[in-house]
């Protein structure tokens, strides 16, 4: 399992490096075709969009697995040990619930429903579908980080590291806190 | 069917024109059924995009919707034709091809797409605007024009020797006003409802384009209602076309004379020709994609004369 | 109706987020709740929550916020902060209590580059607290210095948060609220500056010894590469080079440049570590913007706002009154939710309600921002104040006491920006032409 964690760590790690690089040239060069060349790019707006939507999405799912997503830890203040163990499950199973029905089903009807009424993207004339299917994708991949956390609570072998949520305590001065998400 | 309440959202703010038109057709409606159908108008996109609120009404989420020629594009090709530039040759001819039979049948086409089109609202004819006089498409060499990122807002720039870009709404005013664009091109009440009159200050009156707003509805809604509902439902929508039309055209008037008095902008009559004759390969190109726009495209040009 | 859909809402967000479910899923399932609560049917909730979250992000101008924060974080791993706090020790170096005033000036500065309080909080107060407590400041004033002070930077420009209100209210000029932010925020932190100073001078706290002439010229000359990135982004914008949103990419590609080339304090090999890094910091936000538009959705069409707006219309007819109890309710909001969600959720109720009292948007976005700047310096959720703890070392409850003189500094400024719609408005017209 262990390795199985590594390989999507990886894949997903690097396919969100790479969006996120494409996103600064694609933009720049919006600027630079415009007031360099005078040639504005008439397709840098709607790739940075939908390009933007999936680094959002399979970033989000990156987060998951690495427990960074922004929760009020109180409850931790209140109870230790196995109930509180018991309760870091239970927010996993409304997590693997949310991930699975909304972003998977949702968005695979989302994205299936699309594609049949052949919704196009203005500019690039793709099917429009494509671009929600950075939900469904997200939501495997997230619902994949869910059942893996719990196995990993629930072995009695390994050591209850609470750590599911993270409150706002920065990894380190300087690196972003998990926290700076609202500048 | 029992009494309903239908939702319709659309992304102008309380005090437009259309707000207005569709407050008048939820009026109408209730008078007509003696207050079984109501309508529930949100603005300001309150429920959501253009875009976002037309999948609602597919899925049936949302009852009804307005929209324009425009986006609807996306979801209806026989839309494309009365996008296209020059298509329609006065305003006349645009509202009787909008109110007859063509405009039914396309009103219609998307039914099995999951929503029909219930009645259009005429939104004038769109020009270029700039800080520069545009007399023939030769001034629009090398221009930034805004653009809305749809393929064929883009063709014909294009066609016409400007530079297309498209920039958000939002960030447009002070495009213009910054240099980043150097026109745009929209209706005249552009000028004053957005202010791009402060920041533009010739206005060429080459109406390119007469792109009508349309007010869609839910198929599953609409099946949901019985035959009475129905007509009465189609009655307010086509009562309230015409409504729209001459509070539209007389509001059009004071947007010009106030553009004018209070913002200096110069109005420019100009020599079409020029401009039709650059964009012509359009027609041509959209007729190839499908035999459904081609026939649209002729019985519209058919209808003019 | 509205009733049943509201306490829906809010009871099973509050029991959610009490559970330490993360904020995005606890308003992601509330969500789907309303809407079933409205009569809607299982399928299409979930349909309409799935394609908010989705296309509530198809914003050219949200590009903006994995831009600045990637910024921000090449100039906290690429040496250019540094150069801003040894600056800022110079500029506030002979006023009593110098170091605080450091504090809040890095602050500023950080902040207006980074665009982000928590970034700012943790890289200047990561530096300066050892350095004040070496000089005997106590460390929990040093701290409440540090939290009251990092959200300057969310008020001067640019700013992710004024492009996230652009975003909520269908397109307000970024360029104007950018203009905008400049006063309120330099206030802001002149006004804290005026607190810190007479504390510390009643408290006698060492004034920092006077830098030679060489290290003057030295420092300034340091911090002249790091600060032109405000003169291209602002000069950028108003000259008509790209647009607010464009030149978040472009403050990239200058702090890659400062960072990689000129100051080689990072190399090549480093980027994927801090891309990645900022990819997670940006999806933990746009997560959130995703379901807090499905929650602005739900209560669209449950009729909340209209419900809520009515209820402060009856209050009052006094526009006075009625924005002071806006910016009451926003206080209270803000001790227990984060800015992002607050700003998503509250702004589509609020408003229509002062737009009908005539307030200008821009205006009501700088008001509305201020207001929230100060929620997250509170208890009980407030992530300026967890981070300021943290890089302080203090613990929460002893930073509160130090805290609240900055709070009534804050509280007074924020009064001053409601009602003098000029402190945010001159600029944006004078510079833009905004408002006609
Ligand atoms: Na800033
Ligand atoms: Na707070």
């Amino acid at each position: 399992m262990k390795q199985a964690v590594r390989l999507v760590n990886g894949l997903l790690g690097s396919l969100v490096v790479l969006i996120f690089t494409i996103l600064v040239v694609c933009v720049v060069w919006q600027v630079f075709s415009r007031y360099v060349l005078g040639t504005p790019s008439t397709t840098t707006d709607e790739i940075a969009r939908f390009l933007f939507m999936w680094i959002a999405f399979t970033g989000a799912a990156y987060t998951l697995g690495q427990k960074r997503h922004l929760a009020i830890d109180v409850i931790s203040l209140w109870m230790g040990g196995r109930s509180l163990r018991n309760i870091r499950v239970l927010v996993l199973v409304i997590i693997g619930a949310f991930v699975s029905v909304v972003m998977l089903y949702g968005g695979w009807q989302l994205m299936a429903e699309t594609l049949k009424t052949g919704q196009m993207t203005p500019a690039l004339r793709i099917p429009m579908g494509y671009v929600y299917g950075a939900i469904p994708f997200s939501g495997l991949t997230m619902l994949f980080y869910c059942v893996v956390l719990i196995i990993e609570l629930l072995d009695p072998n390994t050591p209850f590291e609470d750590e599911i949520v993270d409150t706002s305590t920065p990894m380190s001065p300087s690196s972003s806190s998990p926290a700076g998400q609202h500048k | 069917a029992s009494a309903v309440t239908l939702k319709l959202n659309h992304n102008n703010p309380k005090d437009h024109q259309l707000h207005k038109s569709m407050e008048f057709m939820a009026e109408r409606v209730k008078e007509l059924t003696n207050g079984d159908v109501k309508i529930r108008v949100y603005a300001n996109a309150q429920l959501g995009t253009q875009r976002e609120s037309l999948e609602l009404v597919q899925n049936g989420t949302l009852a009804m919707a307005k929209s324009n020629a425009s986006e609807l594009e996306a979801f209806e090709e026989s839309y494309s034709a009365m996008n296209l530039p020059y298509i329609f040759v006065s305003e006349d001819h645009y509202y009787n091809v909008l109110s007859g039979e063509i405009g039914d049948d396309i009103l219609m086409a998307s039914k099995d797409k999951g929503f029909i089109g219930l009645t259009y609202y005429v939104e004038g004819a769109r020009s270029f605007y700039a800080n520069k006089e545009i007399h023939t498409p030769a001034d629009l060499k090398g221009m930034k024009i805004r653009v809305q990122p749809s393929e064929s807002a883009i063709r014909m720039v294009e066609l016409l020797g400007g530079n297309p870009t498209p920039i958000s709404w939002g960030e447009l005013y002070s495009a213009l006003k910054q240099g980043v664009v150097d026109g745009a091109e929209n209706n005249p009440s552009a000028l004053t409802s957005a202010r791009h009159g402060e920041v533009s200050k010739f206005y060429s009156n080459d109406g390119h384009t007469m792109i009508p707003s349309v007010v869609v509805m839910s198929t599953k809604v609409w099946d949901s209602l019985d035959e009475n509902q129905q007509k009465a439902l189609k009655q307010a929508a086509k009562d309230s076309m015409l409504f729209h039309r001459e509070a539209w055209n007389e509001q059009t008037r004071k947007d010009i004379e106030q553009a004018k008095k209070e913002l200096d902008v110069k109005f420019i009559e100009v020599e079409k020709g020029p401009f039709i004759e650059a964009v012509m390969p359009m027609h041509e190109e959209a007729s190839k994609k499908s035999a459904r726009i081609a026939d649209l495209v002729e019985r519209i040009k058919a209808a003019a004369k | 109706m509205e009733w049943q859909a509201t306490i829906t809402l809010f009871s099973i967000f509050i029991v959610l987020m009490a559970l330490s479910v993360p904020i995005s899923f606890a308003i992601g399932i509330a969500t789907v709740f309303t809407f079933m609560v409205i009569n809607m049917s299982f399928d299409q909730s979930i349909f309409i929550v799935a394609q908010q979250m989705a296309s509530g992000l198809d914003s050219f101008t949200l590009l903006a916020i994995p831009f600045f924060i990637l910024a921000g974080n090449i100039m906290n791993r690429g040496g250019i902060a540094m150069r801003l706090i040894e600056f800022a020790k110079i500029l506030g170096g002979r006023l009593p209590g110098s170091l605080a005033h450091c504090n809040v000036l890095a602050n500023m500065m950080f902040g207006a580059i980074s665009g982000s309080a928590v970034a700012s909080a943790a890289a200047v107060g990561g530096v300066m607290a050892p350095i004040q407590k070496k000089e005997g400041y106590d460390p929990a004033f040093s701290a409440a210095v540090n939290i009251a002070s990092c959200p300057t930077g969310l008020l001067i420009p640019p700013s992710t948060t004024f492009i996230v209100y652009s975003l909520i209210t269908n397109g307000t000029s970024i360029a104007a609220l950018f203009v905008a932010g400049y006063v309120p925020g330099i206030l802001m932190g002149l006004g804290l500056m005026t607190v810190a100073g007479v504390i510390a001078k009643k408290r006698g706290y060492p004034l920092a010894p006077k830098p030679s002439w060489n290290e003057v010229m030295q420092k300034s000359c340091d911090a002249v590469l790091p600060l032109g990135l405000i003169f291209i982004i602002m000069g950028g914008i108003i000259g008509g080079i790209f647009t607010a949103t464009e030149a978040s990419a472009v403050a990239v590609v200058y702090t890659l440049f400062l960072a990689l080339v000129w100051y080689r304090e990072i190399t090549i090999r480093d980027l994927p570590k801090i891309i990645l890094e900022s990819a997670v910091t940006t999806s933990i936000v746009l997560l959130m913007i995703g379901c807090s538009i499905a929650m602005s959705k739900a209560m669209a069409f449950s009729d909340i706002p209209f419900t809520i707006s009515d209820a402060l219309l009856s209050l009052s007819e006094n526009p006075l009154v009625i924005l002071l109890a806006i910016n009451l309710a926003l206080l209270v909001i803000g001790t227990f939710m984060d800015m992002t969600p607050a700003l998503l959720i509250f702004t589509p109720i609020f408003l229509p309600v002062v737009q009908d009292l005539g307030m200008d948007p821009v205006h009501f976005g700088v008001m509305m921002t201020f207001n929230l700047c100060i929620g997250i310096c509170t208890p009980p959720v407030g992530s300026a104040l967890f981070v300021g703890c943290s890089v302080g070392k203090v613990a929460i409850s002893k930073v509160l006491k130090p805290l609240l003189p900055f709070y009534a500094v804050l509280v007074v400024l924020l009064l001053a920006v409601t009602y003098i719609p000029q402190l945010s408005l001159f600029l944006p017209s004078f510079f833009l032409g905004y408002g006609g």
